[in-house]
């Protein structure tokens, strides 16, 4: 049983024309087998939390604290947050050529688990996953995410979390791209994921259709950087019928904005 | 219309060189000013302003602009990768300076002072005769053994409707001017792999001329791995339509190393393809590369593809790289003509991806410059040459921090 605790968490992003705050004091607690829904417009801070987490360069933390038990991962390089049990499955993958879906994940498999797992144990391993995400055994060859659809690299990023069984999930919009049957598949996977590990998981949506998919037993609204509402599954639904406006600065709307 | 003289007459264009647009049709095309003699004087001794020797480092490189006599102390053994004896597709002659002049299958012309000195000197000069399908790839090694001057020529012949894969490894200390002619014959596919891993202290410099027959294909990989100094100019042309060249290089230069490669390529015949894609990698300090490319697409070569790219990856910032892709088009209709440059150092987002899977930053690099070579490795199409040179830069990622 593990907890991830963010606590007054405040940070934003360096600019040309200064320090520009995106996240004002947000507070989350999640543990292990929870899932919760973080949903909220364009330009939140929805990603920025995400990032955030993930220790992405681009973010800077002002203030506020978040740890994994107790571990501070804010201090530690994005390598070390991975090995703590932290996972974030992006939005937009990055390519990157002549290195190997396989390659790759071996090797971050190998930091994981301090030492190379067994070829051909491994192969059988990496087959088996990909074969229930419905990949075709040759994409393991590929360079990672070069010239990958957008469903195909949102499938090798589950195909990550399945190998790399971390201890949380963020899933940063991952339903964003996705047609119907790929949005099934890939649900399925963080499920199956989340039965195995018992892994607690952060959902960041703007939509609610993949959580027909991804039950959340809490769903958090976030506007201005911050969570400004905490439900159960039924806070969706709602925001289904409803929309983000009622949340926006006065004057705004979703539409608008877009 | 009234801004027309009509009362002069027609005005005869004239190139003017504040404004070479005016009339393109009239700029001077890098054809007419490139010089070829078996002439020493007709090329001056390179300073830094010479446009082809700029970016070379010619304080160290001095011996090979004057007069020398060869060592001919450079070991040159053929044989077929498997180990097997050579049988009659290949058909070794060692050749006069004299009988290659004679030869109309040759059409090497120095190109420039060190090529014409490297002629003039060289006591090894080789013609290679290549017909039918080759059984398995012929592994030419040059094996320089002091920083003794020495020089060397090497033609090969690919007969018609040949097949030959050939390797043209460079090792040992050694300071080499190296000619290289190579005539690929119609409807004849031939690849052809140039490695350098010479010693510290070893100087190379190289002349090639390559000629692509009609329906012909040549596969031609240059890969400079180690040595002081590599310079390496490829003047290409056809012989015939529908020839097909396809140019690789890798190189992986490291402290204090200079590598630089010319790749020219003359569409001279209509319907022939060229693509040329280099790649390097600088790592440590005082480490420079050069490329320079060009495309000159002749007014006869109706439908010509081509394309070429560098690519620079600075793995310090004490490393530098010069590119230079250049394209001259003196044909309208052509299939295409493109050049694509870059240096730069690793990419920030490339590296957060792969931190954040739990791969330490020195590891991540270590898989990005391995990527970025195998890339083109891939491409060789030699047996398991590219393993080979690939398992080369893995030894080199292990031994470094």
């Amino acid at each position: 049983m593990s907890v991830l605790t963010i606590r007054d968490l405040q940070a934003g992003v360096k600019t040309d024309t200064g320090y520009k705050e995106i996240l004002k004091q947000v507070n989350l607690t999640i543990k292990s087998g929870e899932i919760h829904a973080i949903m909220g417009p364009n330009g939140s801070g929805k990603s920025t939390l995400a990032y955030t987490l993930a220790g992405h360069p681009k973010y800077e933390v002002q203030a506020g604290t978040a740890t994994i038990d107790d571990q501070d991962i804010l201090s530690m390089t994005p390598d070390e947050r991975s090995l703590a049990g932290l996972f974030l499955a992006m939005q937009y993958p990055v390519e990157i050529p002549g290195v190997s879906v396989s390659n790759f994940l071996r090797t971050a498999v190998t930091q994981h688990q301090g030492e190379a797992p067994k070829l051909r144990e491994w192969v059988g391993t990496l087959n088996a996953s990909m074969k229930r995400l419905k990949m075709d055994p040759k994409f393991a060859q590929r360079s990672l995410n070069d010239g990958f659809s957008g469903g195909e690299k949102k499938r090798a990023e589950i195909l990550q979390l399945e190998m790399l069984k971390p201890k949380f999930v963020i899933l940063d919009e991952t339903d964003s791209g996705l047609d119907v049957d790929a949005l099934r598949i890939v649900s399925e996977g963080v499920n199956r994921a989340h039965e195995e590990n018992n892994c607690g998981i952060l959902l960041i949506t703007h939509y609610t259709r993949i959580l027909k998919y991804i039950k959340p037993d809490f769903v958090h609204v976030f506007a201005d950087g911050h969570i400004i509402k905490t439900g159960g599954p039924e806070l969706a639904d709602q925001l289904e019928d409803t929309g983000y406006d009622q949340y926006l600065p006065e004057g705004e709307s979703e539409s608008a904005l877009a | 219309m009234s801004n027309l003289n009509m009362q002069t007459g027609s005005v005869v264009p004239k190139y003017d060189p504040q404004n070479p647009y005016a009339y393109p049709a009239f700029m001077p095309s890098s054809a007419d000013s490139s010089r070829r003699s078996f002439h020493v004087d007709d090329f001056p001794v390179p300073t830094v302003k010479s446009e082809e020797w700029k970016y070379a480092p010619l304080e160290k490189m001095g011996s090979f602009f004057m007069p020398y006599d060869a060592s001919g102390e450079t070991a040159i053994n053929i044989a077929y990768s498997d180990g097997s004896t050579l049988d009659d597709h290949v058909h070794l002659h060692r050749v006069t300076r004299q009988e290659l002049e004679d030869d109309p299958d040759s059409s090497f012309i120095p190109v420039d002072r060190v090529s014409v000195l490297g002629w003039n000197a060289a006591p090894q000069l080789y013609k290679i005769i290549i017909t039918g399908t080759l059984p398995s790839a012929l592994v030419v090694t040059v094996t320089s053994a002091s920083l003794s001057l020495d020089s060397l020529h090497l033609f090969f012949t690919i007969e018609k409707r040949s097949q030959a894969n050939i390797i043209i490894q460079h090792h040992g200390q050694g300071r080499l001017s190296e000619s290289i002619d190579i005539r690929v014959k119609d409807y004849s596919t031939a690849s052809f792999a140039f490695i350098q891993q010479g010693d510290k202290e070893s100087q190379y410099l190289c002349s090639q001329r390559l000629t692509v027959g009609e329906n012909a294909r040549l596969n031609h990989s240059v890969i400079t791995l180690s040595g002081d100094i590599a310079r390496i100019r490829m003047d290409a042309d056809f012989s015939g339509a529908n020839g097909y060249l396809n140019m690789l290089g890798v190189y992986f230069a490291d402290h204090g190393e200079y590598f630089e490669h010319r790749p020219y390529i003359v569409h001279n015949y209509p319907s022939c393809t060229s693509r040329v894609i280099y790649k390097g990698a600088l790592n440590g300090i005082d480490t420079k590369s050069a490329w320079v490319g060009n495309a000159l697409i002749l007014p006869q070569a109706v439908g010509t593809d081509s394309y070429e790219l560098n690519r620079n990856l600075l793995l310090t910032s004490e490393a530098k790289a010069e590119s230079e892709p250049q394209l001259e088009i003196e044909c309208g209709d052509i299939v295409g003509a493109g050049h694509a440059s870059s240096i730069g150092h690793f990419d920030q987002e490339q590296l957060y991806y792969m931190e954040s899977r739990g791969i330490p930053e020195n590891i991540a690099k270590k898989l990005i410059i391995r990527g970025f070579f195998k890339e083109l490795f891939d491409e060789i199409g030699i047996l398991d040459l590219g393993d080979q040179l690939l398992h080369i830069i893995d030894t080199r990622l292990e031994h470094e921090e």
